[in-house]
């Protein structure tokens, strides 16, 4: 049992072989898959240098929201998305109201198509949610930071 | 080892308890989602500790394929199991938190992909280890335990690597993450509940199982020195 007989020696071998060429052809993959297609969204940007087959293509499209853009008017929402200097106006029609987070300066992604009016006409409305958090102001109604020791019977909130 | 178990036991469903309290009540509000914000507490912690689970299932995989070790082999289902629970509830509080915020309840972006790709692939481990009537059905299991490890790294990089709608990074991630100290804290106090109470799950699991290799081992010990009865019994 202590001495590795020649066969299982190479068949040791064997599996490192076809481990290593199934990891090194997953992280090629892998690695091609970041280069070429990071495109779960496009920016404004790369929006504008896409050729004549940006007309066709079902795109989605990430930037923020301008401030004092959105204008409602029940599900029907235009706005202005900005990123980096470049502005890109919306409009969205869909089934359903955009979330709450969807608010001035919020990253918003629209899905829709572009249209040759220079519009983005979109039919799904996503916001993204920044990696930073803040507590919200303490005088803010909605931000009951209650400190338990200091329960004051006579005073319970609404909820 | 009751008492012991029992002890951890107390202790477990103290340190749940604290973090509960610092996530619902005494971590501040969120600023721009509000409320349900505190499903990070959650959600975060449950990913580290079904990766955290998938990592030593990963290694004992290994060490199991080496030696034939049996220990290894316990301790590989055991992981695997409870690694599937807390990775269920990542599925589960994930969408809960992205209908309010992000509008849709799911994406199929890489962060959000790749984690139900590893739900399948520890799903499929243990369906196969269930199912499978064969006497290799543990070396089977580890090949696919060794290979479906890498859809862990994956994971953890995706939002990193790809333009994803899952936020990036709030620790470790570029400049404009991060959070409040005391949001750190009640992550971390939750996430060091959640360590625990796996750790002491997957010891009950570990116990329970090397107990059931026991028994088979006496049982086909016992079916080879009655070479007469078949079937003892």
């Amino acid at each position: 049992m202590s001495t590795v007989p020649i066969s299982h020696r190479n068949k040791y071998l064997k599996f490192g072989i076809a481990t290593t060429i199934i990891v090194v052809a997953l992280g090629y993959l892998a690695y091609t898959g970041v280069q070429q297609s990071k495109s779960y969204y496009v920016t404004i940007k790369e929006l504008r240098g896409m050729d004549n087959t940006v007309y066709t293509k079902r795109l989605r499209v990430a930037g923020n929201v301008e401030p004092g853009s959105i204008h409602r008017t029940g599900l029907h929402v235009e706005f202005m998305l900005v990123e980096q200097g470049n502005k890109l106006p919306v409009v969205y029609t869909g089934t359903e109201a955009p979330p709450d987070t969807f608010k001035d300066n919020a990253q918003a992604l629209a899905e829709g198509s572009f249209g040759r009016d220079g519009v983005f006409h979109a039919s799904e409305l996503q916001a993204k949610c920044a990696s930073k958090y803040a507590p919200a102001p303490q005088n803010a109604p909605a931000a009951p930071a209650k400190d338990m020791s200091q329960a004051d019977p006579g005073a319970t909130g609404p909820e | 080892m009751r008492r012991t178990f029992v002890i951890l036991a107390l202790l477990t469903l103290g340190l749940l308890s604290y973090a509960l309290y610092e996530g619902l009540v005494a971590a501040p509000t969120e600023q721009t989602m509000g409320e349900v914000q505190r499903i990070f507490y959650y959600h975060v912690p449950s990913a580290v500790t079904a990766f955290t689970l998938f990592l030593i299932n990963f290694a004992a995989s290994i060490i199991y394929l080496a030696g034939r070790n049996q220990k290894a082999d316990a301790l590989a289902v055991s992981t695997a199991e409870v690694g599937v629970v807390f990775c269920t509830v990542v599925l589960v509080t994930g969408p809960l938190w992205a209908r309010p915020v992000w509008g849709i309840w799911w994406t199929w972006d890489a962060r959000l992909t790749s984690t139900l790709l590893l739900w399948l692939i520890y799903i499929s481990y243990l369906i196969l280890r269930r199912y499978s009537t064969s006497g290799q059905t543990p070396l089977i299991a580890a090949v696919l335990a060794v290979f479906g490890f890498l859809d862990v790294p994956f994971v953890y990089m995706a939002n990193r690597l790809f333009r994803t709608q899952h936020p990036q990074p709030v620790y470790f991630g570029g400049p404009g993450s991060g959070a409040d100290p005391r949001m750190t804290y009640a992550l971390l106090m939750n996430m060091a509940a959640f360590f625990c109470f796996a750790a002491l799950v997957v010891w009950l699991r570990f116990r329970l199982e090397r107990a059931q290799q026991d028994f088979e081992e006496t049982q086909a010990l016992e079916a080879l020195l009655q070479p007469d009865a078949r079937s003892p019994r």
